[in-house]
C-alpha cells in the first residue's frame, strides 16, 4: 500500500511538470490558435543557455536564473519579429507549418553553439529528496509542482481578468477583426511567444536538474502534449488536474505493468491515452467547443 | 497552360497527362537518360540516386495527404518504417518474392497509417496532426517491445541474397533500377489518383472542410483515405529501403526525417506531385552537398571545426525552409510554372 502512494504521489508531481511544459504550449495556442511544434526546442535553447550561463560564465543560481529567463524573453521575441510578425492574417496551416521548420532551425543552432556532445545539467535545484513519513519526494518536483501552481494561477488571471490577457485570445480569435478593434496584434503575439519562450525554461531547469542534456533532450516535450490535449488545448486551469491524471497513470503502468512486460509500455501509455481522448472528447476535458460556419 | 495553336477534340485527350508530342519526347528523354545513367555514373551517384527515388516516393504519399487533402502528417517516417519492417519481415521469414513483399508491406503501412486517420471522423484540423505523433510513437514501441525473434527488437532485421526475376539484388545498379521502376509506377499512380473523385474531394476537403461536406463529401472518409495514400506511399519507399540497405532497424525512422519530408515538400511547393519530385532533389543535394563539402570547408576554416561547419549547413538548410515559407509558400514549382508561362507569352505580359 506505502508503494502504491509512493508511485501515485511521484506520479502526480511528475505530471505537474508536464502541466508546466503544456503551459507553453497552451499560451502560444491561446494567443495564436497556432499549435507550437517548436516547443521542446525552446526548451532546448533555454536549457542550454542556463548551462552556459551556470557552468561556462560560472555565475550563481540566483543570478543565473533570472539572466536565463531575460534570454528566454529574447529568444520569443526574435523568433515572433524574425518569423511570425510577417504572417499576421495568413492561414493558421502556414504559420504551423513555419513552427515546424523552426524545428530544424533551432536545433542547427544549438548544434553551431553547443555542440553535440552530452553535457551535466547543473543541479540548480537541491537534489535531496525529501521524506515524508515513507514517502519519498524529490525536491525538484516538489518545487516544480508548486511553480506550476504558482504559475497556473497567475497565467489564469492573466487570460481571464486582465485587459491584455484577454486581448490576447480576441486575436487567436481573428487577427483582422482584432486589428480592426485597435489592438496591437503584433504586440500580443510578441507577448505569447515571450511568455512561451520563458515558460520552456522554467521546464528546462526543472526537468532537468542534475541530468544529462544533449539535443535529443527536446522530445520530453511531446510527453508533454498529452497533458495539453486531456485539459483541451485553451485550458489553463485544467492543466493541472489533466497533469495529474496522465502522471499518475504512467508512474502506476511504470510501476506495476512495465515489469511484467519487460519493456517501456508506460512511455506510450500517455499517447495511447492521448488517441483515446481525441477519440472520446476531441475538446479535452475544459476546451472550447466552435460552432464551424461556411 | 497550353502554347497557342494546340486544340483537343476530346474530353480524354484534354485529360491526358503527356498531352502533346514534344512533351511525350521529352518524357521518353528524360526516362531513357535517367535508366542509363548507371553505366556511366560513379557508385557514389547511383547510390545518391536510388535513396533520392526513395525518399521521393515517401514524398509524394505526403504530398497527397498534406498538399492536395491538407491534413499534417508527422508520422510519414514512422509508416515508412513499418513498410520497411512488413517487407523485410516477409522477406525474410515466409522467403515471399520481392514484389509480392514490397506490395504487402506497403499494405500494412496503409492500415496503419488509415487506423489514424480514422480518429478523423471525430477530430478536425491539427489534431489529427497530434494523432500521428503517436503513431511514432507507438511504433518505437512496438518494434522494441515485441519478442526479439519477430522483428529482431533494437538490433534490426537482416536481409541477404534477395533475387527478382533472376537477378541479383545484392549490387547498386540493380537498387537503382528497381526504385526507378517504382517510382514512375507510383508517380503514374499519384497522378491518377489526384485526377480522380478522390482526388477533386481531397482538394475541397484541404480548402473548407465544411463546405465540401455540405456538397455531399464524406469528410471523414476523405481525410482517412489521405492518410491510407500517404502510408501505403510511405510503406512502399520503407520496403525499398529495406531492399536497398538490406538492414532495417528503428532508428532509421525518426520524427525529424519526417519534419525534413515536410521540408522537402515545401520547397518544392505544396499542391504539386513535379513540386514533390523537385523539392526532394534539391534538399537531399543540398544535404549531400554538405557531407561533400564539409571536410573542404573545415580545410579552409581550421578553426571552426569539423562539426560547426556540418551544424551550421542544418542551419542554412533551416533557414532556406523557413524563407520558404516566408516568401514563396507556394514552393520552387510555383516559380517555374511563372518562368514558363512568361516564356510561352514573350514578348506580352499577359
Amino acid at each position: 500500500m506505502m508503494d502504491f502512494l509512493n508511485y501515485a504521489i511521484n506520479g502526480l508531481l511528475l505530471g505537474q511538470v508536464y502541466a508546466l511544459l503544456a503551459l507553453g504550449f497552451v499560451v502560444i495556442y491561446r494567443a495564436s490558435k497556432v499549435f507550437n511544434f517548436a516547443q521542446g526546442e525552446l526548451m532546448l535553447l533555454g536549457a542550454y543557455t542556463v548551462w552556459s550561463l551556470s557552468l561556462g560564465a560560472n555565475l550563481p543560481p540566483w543570478l543565473a536564473i533570472p539572466v536565463a529567463f531575460v534570454a528566454a524573453l529574447a529568444y520569443g521575441w526574435l523568433i515572433e519579429r524574425l518569423f511570425f510578425s510577417r504572417l499576421v492574417g495568413e492561414s493558421v496551416f502556414s504559420m504551423v507549418m513555419v513552427t515546424i521548420g523552426l524545428v530544424i532551425l533551432i536545433r542547427g543552432v544549438v548544434l553551431v553553439i553547443w555542440g553535440a556532445a552530452d553535457r551535466q545539467f547543473p543541479a540548480l535545484l537541491p537534489t535531496m529528496p525529501v521524506i515524508v513519513g515513507e514517502v519519498i519526494l524529490p525536491t525538484s518536483m516538489l518545487i516544480g509542482a508548486g511553480i506550476t501552481l504558482a504559475l497556473t494561477l497567475s497565467l489564469w488571471y492573466f487570460f481571464n481578468r486582465t485587459r491584455a490577457g484577454l486581448a490576447l485570445t480576441a486575436v487567436a480569435e481573428d487577427p483582422c477583426t482584432a486589428i480592426s478593434l485597435g489592438i496591437a496584434v503584433k504586440r500580443a503575439v510578441t507577448l505569447a511567444w515571450m511568455l512561451g519562450a520563458c515558460i520552456a525554461t522554467i521546464g528546462a531547469v526543472i526537468l532537468l536538474n542534475g541530468r544529462s542534456l544533449n539535443v535529443l533532450s527536446a522530445d520530453v516535450a511531446l510527453a508533454a502534449l498529452p497533458v495539453a490535449l486531456l485539459a483541451g488545448l485553451e485550458s489553463i486551469g485544467g492543466l493541472m488536474l489533466a497533469g495529474a491524471i496522465v502522471g499518475i497513470i504512467q508512474s502506476l503502468v511504470a510501476a506495476y505493468i512495465d515489469p511484467k512486460l519487460g519493456g517501456s509500455a508506460s512511455s506510450i501509455v500517455p499517447f495511447v491515452f492521448m488517441l483515446f481522448i481525441l477519440v472520446v472528447r476531441p475538446t479535452g476535458l475544459f476546451g472550447w467547443r466552435n460552432i464551424e460556419r461556411v | 497552360m497550353d502554347p497557342s495553336g494546340i486544340f483537343f477534340t476530346s474530353h480524354g485527350s484534354d485529360r491526358a497527362l503527356v498531352r502533346t508530342r514534344p512533351q511525350a519526347a521529352a518524357l521518353a528523354l528524360l526516362i531513357a537518360a535517367l535508366a542509363l545513367a548507371p553505366l556511366v555514373l560513379s557508385e557514389r551517384w547511383i547510390a545518391l540516386g536510388y535513396a533520392m527515388f526513395i525518399a521521393m516516393i515517401a514524398v509524394i504519399g505526403l504530398q497527397i495527404c498534406t498538399g492536395y487533402a491538407g491534413q499534417v502528417n508527422l508520422g510519414q517516417s514512422a509508416f515508412m518504417g513499418v513498410g520497411a519492417y512488413g517487407c523485410a519481415w516477409l522477406l525474410h521469414f515466409p522467403q515471399m518474392p520481392v514484389v509480392l513483399a514490397l506490395v504487402l508491406g506497403g499494405v500494412a503501412a496503409a492500415i496503419f497509417g488509415a487506423l489514424f486517420g480514422l480518429t478523423a471522423a471525430r477530430i478536425k484540423g491539427f489534431y489529427l496532426a497530434l494523432t500521428t505523433i503517436a503513431a511514432q510513437a507507438i511504433f518505437y514501441f512496438l518494434v522494441l517491445n515485441l519478442p526479439g525473434e519477430w522483428l529482431g527488437g533494437a538490433g534490426g532485421l537482416h536481409l541477404d541474397n534477395l533475387q527478382l526475376m533472376g537477378f541479383s539484388l545484392g549490387n547498386d545498379r540493380s537498387i537503382y533500377w528497381l526504385t526507378l521502376a517504382a517510382l514512375m509506377i507510383m508517380t503514374t499512380g499519384a497522378f491518377g489518383i489526384i485526377r480522380s473523385r478522390h482526388g477533386r474531394s481531397f482538394e475541397a476537403v484541404r480548402d473548407d472542410d465544411v463546405a465540401a461536406g455540405m456538397m455531399g463529401i464524406n469528410v471523414a472518409a476523405a481525410k482517412a483515405r489521405a492518410f491510407l495514400v500517404a502510408a501505403f506511399y510511405a510503406g512502399i519507399a520503407g520496403g525499398l529501403w529495406a531492399i536497398a540497405l538490406r538492414h532495417v532497424s528503428v532508428e532509421q525512422f525518426t520524427l525529424f526525417n519526417s519534419i525534413w519530408m515536410i521540408a522537402m515538400m515545401i520547397v518544392g511547393g505544396l499542391g504539386s506531385i513535379v513540386g514533390a519530385l523537385i523539392g526532394t532533389i534539391l534538399i537531399q543535394l543540398a544535404r549531400e552537398g554538405v557531407v561533400s563539402l564539409g571536410p573542404q570547408l573545415v580545410d579552409l576554416i581550421p578553426s571552426a571545426g569539423q562539426d560547426i561547419v556540418f551544424a551550421s549547413m542544418n542551419v542554412l538548410l533551416g533557414t532556406v525552409i523557413v524563407l520558404f515559407l516566408l516568401f514563396e509558400p507556394k514552393g520552387v514549382m510555383h516559380r517555374i510554372e511563372i518562368s514558363k508561362r512568361a516564356y510561352r507569352l514573350w514578348p506580352f505580359p499577359y
